[in-house]
């Protein structure tokens, strides 16, 4: 990870500048400024009763998302350094609609997770303050006469306070912070203890923990667009899973992200640098529902090779898989389905049951073109998330293959279903156990969609390890999906790659992803042709994400629901960040 | 709330006062009136708390059961799957014949259940309430004088195993293994009720008001947004203000608690669900939350001992409990499930192991148990079936006498939202109704409260 | 059980298709998850009680201040020299006093003979793991499966020594070097291949024993896990090729190979094995298990005690060591020169467990699908030899000194080290004063 060390004066004084302006102009009133270049190529007309709603706002918040345990972390890093220890427990995040990052749109911070949030800025705070590393952040020596040091705190509070809220402070915040200075500084000649309270309310911040997503009216026009900050997170946080660098911020501050010839500047050096890694990172493990691995565990007793090691392993192999395949292999994205290459360690080599054959901690591998290993399929993160502790679940692994990849949800089962007709067997297959699923008309409507591809990955118990036995008893892999034969994982993998609701999934959940709400059925077409560009260019990711994060429809401004109207503009003053002044 | 603000005093001293009005309820407001007297003059104060498991209990098709009583009131007979609590069966009053009235919403499974008891109504999907949970309206009125306003717990290791809510569709984090548990009771800002050298921090001010600084951005913040996004906010200063709280609890000498004895350390436990581990879990986070009551932490806490769709299972066996639930039929001689019945018991280990350890620590005339209310529920009755029909509660400990306990009631066709009501009352928090439509409530269960000290510890 | 390069489903597939024929190198791999040396328990109960091996049970703890006083200490100093707080004695270390009771007080760690035979009860039963080593079906042991003429003297020198004594992987001195390798101090890598076309039944086959700088893994039990990789890790000295045949799944040496050396587990380290040979079998849950046997040196095996601390090792294991000097240079029953000289080795016979692992060539690339030797590449080894802080067996103080020796003076324990030690330092100077 990057480590910048922030020296006034050197590396962060561009952003300095570029915030400063900024500053200027958001107290000034757009008119003293022309830094922000009105455009309409990103602007989106409100209807009137949109317009009704917004009144005579001149921006209002179309979003709060809160960050993501990653994108915090990352922060953090960004702007102290990877040095800096991160230690707490971040509330769990909610999934809807198949992402999380839609369901954290509902998500606030209760009390326990605010307690964490709070340690975790004293924690910060203090480490970032320690005698060790002052000379990194803070502009001056902390014991000098407490009239430099206020200097010193109100260029520290601009500086550090613009990287944390992506934007550059208000007035008001820069006068509430230095407030906290001023009263943590009362009677003391070191002032260690003042800069370290005045970053802790930073940190807590609403600010800081939640992305804001302004809307901003475009000159006197009925036109609002996102302004150009909330583009700039929404650049960094879907391609860097970071807080934008201060490259981004200059460019926001510019205006350059209000066109489309800036935005697409800035999309193609974000999608060009490693850290574009970390970005597809974030993506996946919120598709695959990662975060289930905190809760994985398997009984040892059946199988004895799971560990934690295994689980933290397992998700790392996908994850370096998807990067390798689709990033630095320019793979096709349908070919994930069935390919016979991964990347491993030696303990996944072991559950694998193969040679690991390097001295690296991860290679890539090649399974046996004889193998039943078919891509993501076999690979032990999706065999063991969804499976049971002690079995196999052709039932959930079918589910999730439809709700994950192919963007159909599956209802609930019926309260009132009749169970009794799903006997318990301990010998046999779960295939012969399972019958009720098929013979049911009542089961047979939903599992029809899931069990068939389930029972056809039963060669792989519920540690992804290979078998062709149950009980004893052979497992038949066979299925019949949709009225198609197929054999196997592998057969499930040609069908995947074959389906085009795969790909089109995948388009609907990277839009939905990046816009942080689950997409409207009236945006189809414009899917459906993101879609085909998808298609057209080799089911490329990059391609995929490069033509969603350059078009005008992703910064589309959307009026939220009870933004009540009103004509009070007072609270302006501490919320201007993109307003123009009141 | 602003008459009198011991906030805004604390805060006028350090800052020259601004006036910014986020209350604290005054201490001691909400003392038990029925609460005991120790010896320093402070009344023991009453606990209440929630015991949620997963999965039911078990009934036979042919209309038995294997936990409701056949006799009602004082005196009950102990069925196999009540085994756990045997010792203790005094202090515990069995509720059965209580349902969900869905006022056609449709059943939603393992949820529908402890939706409605939490929530007063049965909700339309998973992951939602129709509101907020009610403990949440118990601890603002009994939970705000204590370090910790409510404590939500689990030992699944799960951070989504909670069902505690304020909005509906957050719920909070609840602390997921015996170490966080500690951490957070007995760690930094633990203030040790009999240490006979308390100071207050100074420090602890200047913490306090960077916190009222920043929700003094609070309004600004909220003028702006939609509808959801106020409610995210609301949320979150609701938060901040707790955090604000539990300092300035610590700016105050704290009340001596003659039972409080601070625990030893413990060490980190191993991660699994298997049942005897849970169950292991159960005990050594039961033995901290109740030395957590004794020392006046909190007065609240939500005890998930498993979720909904419970996925423990016994070491070694392929199948978790909730498939064996499902998937087992019914023996024909025996007439119930014999593997889901034995895991039924298994699980109610756990509840026995709850009360034994808030039984164990003594305060006044009785135990942490006689001066807590704990009303134990699940998602579901049959689980076999997701039958919202007689789904199993009980109230235990004798909430500082105000519960007539070990009794078994039984009310067929009564709807759980009355147990809420009746629960809230004997914890001190009495709400006139509770629960919409069909399941709206105002009739106390009378027959468990007490209305004198007849039933006194 | 692997086959060549192939998983078990892929060798079924071969095998399906008709073409076991064809299936000219074989080989299988694995790593030792536990070994010791190999005795025989003589009972069903607890680890140290009577059994037919030692009908008196193991040795019994020593009267450690009878053994001074019979060296000549008073009864008075023998006190004080076992007080816990003579100053002679270090935290946890024992009593360096108690070295020095040969004749003339030697010091009998370093010159046992020195000091008269205590003796060591040697085990009097008559069953014992191991392997015929000298062709003679008269002498010896049984096996416990009737195989008779097996020489292990080795077990019969100590075989009732606690350290040594005790049920299969019970033994105090097994569990602790064992514990010590399963978690990641040192690995040994087995590779067994042939060319037959039956593995189970093959008469020209390869055993190997190899260095691997791999640690091994436990999985979610405790257990040492199966399938883990380890690469050869080429030694000058730790590498052990055995010629064997297979019958039945037992493989078995066809000739007794003349040296060869492995990592031993002890304090010792290395393991030097003349006339060696194996007995193993290749179990059907793809475990290996069984023996390798061969004459040891018998000094460094009393060496490795001494080193190890004599007088803890004295006062914890409830042995005289001098007796096992005695003990071992009385049993030994071979040497390279010739029956005629002094014996320098003894029989032993080490019972070796192992799970089924992939291990590598040393490029690390790929399987070792047959046995090789990687001397002549070994950049490594011999081993260090175990770095004890003790010198001549017994424990200096974190300074170097050691206040104990021939001509300490005895005091009660009520003088303090600081005394001692300023009462020694004038004594020195007295005597070169002196002259």
């Amino acid at each position: 990870m990057l480590r910048r060390l922030i020296i006034p004066g050197l590396a962060g004084f561009a952003a300095i500048g570029g915030l400063l302006s900024y500053t200027a102009f958001a107290e000034g009133g757009k008119s003293s400024s022309a830094i922000v270049v009105a455009s309409n190529e990103l602007a989106t007309v409100l209807a009137p009763e949109e317009l009704e709603q917004v009144g005579e706002r001149e921006s209002f918040i179309s979003a709060y998302r809160r960050l993501t345990e990653s994108q915090y972390r990352h922060a953090i890093a960004d702007i102290f350094g990877d040095d800096i220890k991160v230690e707490a427990r971040f509330e769990p995040e909610r999934r809807e609609e198949g992402l999380q990052a839609v369901g954290n749109a509902q998500l606030s911070v209760t009390t326990s997770g605010l307690e964490q949030y709070y340690s975790l800025a004293r924690s910060i705070s203090r480490q970032v303050v320690s005698a060790e590393r002052e000379t990194d952040y803070l502009p001056c020596d902390v014991t000098s006469s407490k009239d430099a040091a206020r200097k010193c705190a109100d260029e520290f509070v601009q500086e550090i306070g613009g990287k944390l809220y992506r934007r550059p402070l208000t007035k008001a915040e820069r006068t509430l912070t230095l407030t906290i200075w001023d009263a943590s500084a009362e009677g003391k000649d070191d002032y260690t203890q003042a800069f370290e309270h005045a970053l802790t309310s930073l940190l807590i911040s609403p600010e800081f923990l939640f992305r804001t997503e302004v809307a901003e009216r475009v000159d006197d026009s009925d036109a609002f667009q996102l302004d150009a900050y909330s583009k700039a997170s929404r650049l960094a946080f879907y391609l860097w899973d970071s807080p934008p660098d201060a490259e981004l911020l200059e460019a926001a501050a510019r205006g350059d992200l209000n066109t489309l010839d800036g935005l697409s500047v800035q999309v193609e050096r974000l999608l060009d640098s490693p850290r574009f890694d970390l970005g597809v990172r974030a993506f996946f493990t919120d598709m695959l529902h990662f975060e289930s691995f905190e809760t994985l565990t398997k009984d040892t007793m059946t199988y004895p090779k799971f560990s934690q090691a295994v689980a933290d392993s397992a998700r790392e192999e996908t994850l370096r898989f998807l990067i390798q395949h689709l990033v630095d292999d320019e793979g096709d994205y349908r070919d994930i389905f069935t390919t016979k290459k991964t990347v491993l360690n030696r303990t996944l080599a072991a559950v694998y049951n193969v040679p690991y054959p390097s001295r690296e901690e991860w290679t890539t591998y090649e399974f046996d073109e004889d193998t039943e290993r078919s891509g993501i399929l076999t690979q032990v993160s999706f065999a063991a998330l969804f499976s049971h502790p002690g079995s196999s679940s052709p039932t959930l692994r079918g589910k999730h293959l439809q709700e994950i990849f192919q963007c159909t949800k599956i209802p609930d089962p019926p309260a009132d279903v009749d169970f009794s007709k799903v006997q318990a067997i301990e010998e046999g297959t779960v295939r012969e156990r399972l019958d009720a699923h098929r013979t049911d008309p009542t089961c047979a409507s939903c599992h029809i969609l899931m069990d068939p591809a389930g029972l056809a990955l039963e060669n792989f118990d519920s540690l992804g390890q290979f078998r062709t036995l149950e009980n004893g008893d052979p497992i038949d892999v066979s299925a019949d999906i949709f009225g198609q034969e197929y054999s196997g994982a592998t057969g499930v993998g040609e069908y995947m790659k074959s389906n085009p609701q795969v790909v089109s999934c995948v388009v609907q959940k990277a839009y939905a992803y990046g816009k942080g709400r689950k997409n409207d059925y009236r945006e189809g077409q414009f899917l459906n042709s993101k879609t085909e560009e998808f298609a057209d260019a080799g089911y490329q990711l990059k391609d995929l994400f490069r033509s969603l994060l350059t078009d005008p429809k992703f910064y589309e401004v959307e009026v939220p629901e009870g933004l009540s109207a009103r004509t009070d503009s007072a609270s302006l003053t501490t919320k201007a960040p993109a307003s123009g002044g009141n | 709330m602003t008459r009198f603000n011991r906030r805004s005093l604390l805060k006028g001293a350090l800052t020259g006062g601004t006036s910014v009005c986020l209350g604290l309820p005054l201490l001691d407001q909400w003392m038990g009136a029925h609460g005991e007297t120790l010896s320093g003059g402070q009344p023991i104060p009453t606990r209440f708390g929630t015991y949620f498991w997963g999965l039911g209990l078990t009934d036979t098709p042919a209309g038995g059961s294997r936990w409701v009583p056949t006799k009602t009131g004082y005196d009950y007979d102990m069925m196999p799957e009540l085994e756990s609590f045997r010792a203790l069966k005094d202090k515990v009053s069995v509720f059965s014949g209580f349902r969900v009235i869905g006022d056609g919403k449709p059943n939603v499974v393992h949820w529908s259940g402890h939706a409605s008891i939490l929530a007063g109504g049965a909700p339309d999907r998973t992951g939602e309430m129709i509101g907020p949970s009610f403990d949440n309206k118990v601890a603002d009125a009994i939970g705000a004088t204590t370090r910790f306003r409510k404590l939500d717990i689990t030992p699944t290791g799960d951070p989504k195993a909670n069902y505690s809510t304020r909005t509906g569709s957050a719920f909070a984090t609840p602390e997921t293994t015996p170490l966080a548990l500690y951490t957070r009771l007995f760690g930094e800002g633990f203030q040790d009720p009999n240490d006979p050298n308390w100071a207050p921090d100074a420090n602890i001010m200047l913490r306090k008001s960077v916190l009222s600084a920043v929700g003094e951005q609070r309004r600004a913040l909220m003028a702006d947004v939609g509808r959801n996004d106020q409610i995210k906010l609301d949320q979150y200063f609701t938060s901040l203000r707790e955090i604000e709280n539990q300092l300035a609890i610590q700016l105050e000498r704290p009340a001596a608690a003659e039972a409080c004895v601070i625990p030893e350390e413990i060490a980190e436990s191993k991660k699994s669900i298997t049942i005897d581990v849970v169950n292991k879990n159960t005990r050594i986070m039961a033995k901290l939350l109740a030395m957590g009551l004794a020392c006046n932490q909190t007065r609240v806490f939500n005890f998930v001992h498993t979720p909904g769709t419970s996925t423990t299972y016994i070491a070694g066996e392929p199948k978790t409990y909730h498939q064996i639930t499902h998937d087992e039929p019914t023996d024909a001689e025996l007439g119930y499930q014999p593997e889901t019945s034995k895991l039924a018991g298994l699980v109610m280990e756990g509840f026995g192991i709850f009360l034994e350890e808030l039984n164990a620590i003594e305060e006044g005339n009785g135990t942490v148990l006689d001066n807590s209310l704990v009303m134990a529920f699940s998602d579901t009755g049959y689980a076999k079936i997701h039958s919202l029909e007689n789904i199993p509660v009980f109230f235990a400990g004798k909430a500082g006498g105000r519960h007539k306990a070990g009794q078994h009631v039984r009310m067929e066709g009564e709807p759980v939202s009355r147990l809420s009501l009746t629960a809230m009352e004997l914890a001190g928090a009495s709400a006139g109704e509770f629960g919409v439509g069909a399941m709206k409530s105002s009739k106390l269960i009378e027959e468990v409260v007490s209305q004198g000290g007849d039933n006194a510890i | 059980m692997r086959f060549s390069l192939k998983t078990v489903a892929a060798a079924a597939l071969v095998s399906s298709l008709g073409c076991g024929s064809a299936m000219a190198d074989w080989h299988k791999s694995y790593v030792i998850e536990w070994y010791e040396p190999a005795h025989y328990y003589g009972t069903d109960t607890g680890i140290v009680d009577p059994g037919t091996d030692c009908p008196a049970g193991s040795n019994p703890e020593i009267d450690h201040i009878k053994v001074l006083i019979d060296a000549g200490y008073t009864e008075q100093e023998a006190e004080w020299l076992r007080d816990q707080n003579h100053p002679y004695r270090l935290p946890n270390h024992g009593s360096n006093q108690m070295a020095f009771r040969g004749e003339g007080r030697a010091n009998v760690y370093t010159q046992p003979w020195t000091y008269p035979d205590p003796g060591l009860t040697p085990v009097s039963g008559t069953i014992s793991q191991g392997v015929d080593l000298d062709g003679d079906k008269g002498n010896g042991f049984t096996s416990p499966d009737g195989r008779t003429g097996i020489d292990n003297e080795f077990y019969r020198t100590v075989g009732c020594w606690k350290t040594y004594r005790g049920p299969d992987r019970l033994s105090s001195g097994a569990m602790t070097f064992n514990d010590s390798m399963r978690e990641g101090s040192w690995t040994v890598a087995i590779v067994v291949s042939g060319s037959g076309d039956d593995p189970m039944n093959d008469d020209d086959v390869k055993v190997a024993f190899y260095d691997s700088q791999d640690a091994l893994v436990k999985d979610g039990n405790g257990e040492i896990a199966t399938d883990y990789t380890f690469i050869v890790s080429p030694h000058k000295k730790f590498e052990a090729i055995f010629d064997a045949k297979t019958v039945d799944g037992q493989i078995i040496s066809t000739e007794p190979m003349d040296e060869v050396w492995m990592r031993d587990p002890s304090y010792n380290r290395e393991l030097q094995l003349l006339k060696a040979q194996v007995h193993l079998k290749m179990e059907d849950d793809g475990r290996l298990t069984g023996v390798f046997a061969g004459y040891r040196p018998w000094e460094p095996v009393y060496e490795g005690w001494v080193r190890a601390r004599g007088t803890v090792i004295e006062s914890l294991t409830w042995v005289n060591l001098p007796g096992v000097w005695y003990a071992l240079k009385r049993n030994a029953d071979y040497s390279p020169e010739g029956a005629d000289g002094e014996k320098t080795h003894i029989s032993f016979a080490m019972r070796v467990e192992a799970v089924e692992a992939y291990v590598m060539h040393p490029d690390a690339d790929e399987e070792l699908t047959q046995v090789a030797s990687f001397k002549d590449i070994a950049v490594e080894g011999p081993e260090r030899p175990y770095r004890s802080f003790t010198r001549d067996g017994i424990v200096p103080d974190k300074d170097g000194v050691i206040l104990a020796g021939p001509d300490a003076p005895i005091v009660p324990p009520t003088v303090t080290r600081e005394e001692l030690k300023s009462r020694l330092a004038a004594q020195k100077s007295a005597a070169s004063g002196g002259q």
